[in-house]
């Protein structure tokens, strides 16, 4: 099973509308369509806060001070909590829940996705851990902020969040996206966020930060592939969408993430979606 | 170990089903609540939508996952279980009793035949058999 080759869609900037309807149409299509799983990298342009799928809006963020600020707001098809995706590489994972290698268990994805991106941490040097915990207390000034709360099989290094992931599931088929922090911007997290910088400095660190040098995107994205496929044991192909997915896309970006409703009223989500899955 | 109570039907999208009359009752399983952890959010549809079976009815968020809801049955939504809005824990303290999401009336019986006993369905999620019945 695990010879068959994996498909790689390489790294591409695209809009924060553009990443989730990929991810989207990915998701929806894998095992309709028989593709093999599927990992993607991608980076954000313009800068872009996400929210989770049940996320309300104005508690979360200042909508305001994202629109004058240039920064998108999407809202995500996986759960979890607000993130602002600037200075970070974005991976995203869509396989079948019964692969071998993920065993059906939600917790067993986030080990053995974590596996892979500490593998890629500790060939940069560096030591991670995973956190176990769940959600911090309600209430506390930081609760929307993603990475102020480590949740379970996220990635820390000296204590502090430098990877986040969530996941959405359905049909037998997982979606894992999550962000690895190649630097931060205290401030502007906290103008978005409505948190306090020093908040998002004792929770949140970047590759920056612990190795005092700048890592390319690209080069990045390539040391994650090789720890994917060495952890993994799988050889990934690089390949484009299929014209299903591509037109899935397309769809799902005019009726779902290029609108308000869904964005930031959190309304279109399920219904559409079941009819865009069935389509 | 997850229980599979015996009178019901189940889907392989992790609901379950007690039919009473042409009315159908529709929670998630307890392997399901198993999975997904401390469930935080359930989005559920409003009374007197139409549900499709194997089409999503709604979502629930939990400490691990979103995950989508997929109606094991066709019909008209008669009832939501507003208990759990305010309190998502019964969905994991009692699936199977007031951890109950919607009510449906059904509008073709023969559906049922799709979906698994609780034999079937726990040799679908591939676990040893549960304690009880």
């Amino acid at each position: 099973m695990n010879d068959a080759p994996w498909r790689l869609l390489s790294y591409r900037v695209l809009r924060a509308a553009e990443n989730m309807a990929i991810d989207e149409a990915v998701f929806r299509l894998n095992r309709q369509e028989g593709l093999p799983p599927t990992l993607r990298f991608f980076g954000w342009q313009p800068p872009a806060v996400s929210l989770g799928y049940f996320q309300k809006t104005s508690r979360e963020i200042d909508v305001a001070a994202c629109r004058q600020a240039g920064i998108d707001i999407v809202r995500r098809p996986t759960g979890g909590k607000a993130v602002l995706h600037e200075h970070e590489l974005t991976y995203s994972l869509v396989a079948s829940a019964d692969h071998p290698l993920f065993t059906g268990d939600i917790v067993g994805t986030y080990r053995v996705v974590s596996a892979c991106i500490v593998e890629a941490l500790r060939r940069l040097g560096l030591t991670p851990e995973i956190a176990f915990e769940g959600r911090t207390a309600a209430g506390t000034p930081l609760e929307g902020y993603c990475f102020a709360a480590p949740s379970r099989y996220e990635l820390l290094v000296g204590g502090r969040k430098i990877c986040g992931s969530a996941q959405v599931r359905a049909r037998g088929t997982f979606l894992q996206h999550g962000s690895l922090l190649a630097d931060l911007d205290p401030m502007r997290i906290a103008s978005v966020m409505g948190v306090s910088v020093d908040g998002v400095t004792k929770t949140t660190t970047a590759l920056r930060e612990q190795l005092g040098r700048v890592i390319g995107y690209e080069d990045l994205a390539r040391l994650l592939r090789g720890a994917f496929e060495d952890t993994l044991g799988v050889r990934l192909v690089e390949s484009g969408l299929s014209p299903a997915e591509e037109s899935l896309m397309q769809r799902l970006l005019s009726e779902k993430y290029d609108t308000d409703r869904w964005n930031l009223e959190g309304q279109g989500g399920s219904g559409a979606d079941a009819d865009t899955a069935d389509s | 170990m997850s229980v599979f109570q015996e009178d019901l039907f189940y889907s392989r999208e992790h609901t379950w089903v007690r039919v009473d009359g042409n009315i159908a009752t529709v929670g998630i399983s307890d392997y399901a609540q198993e999975q997904l952890g401390d469930i935080y959010t359930v989005e559920l549809p409003e009374p007197d939508r139409d549900v499709e079976q194997d089409e999503a009815f709604g979502s629930i968020e939990s400490s691990k996952s979103v995950a989508e809801l997929i109606s094991p049955v066709s019909g008209e939504v008669i009832s939501v279980n507003e208990d759990i809005e305010d309190d998502t824990s019964v969905i994991s303290s009692d699936p199977y009793g007031s951890g109950w999401l919607i009510m449906v009336e059904l509008r073709d019986l023969d559906e049922l035949n799709n979906l698994l006993d609780a034999e079937e369905y726990r040799d679908y999620v591939g676990e040893e058999a549960g304690e009880e019945e």
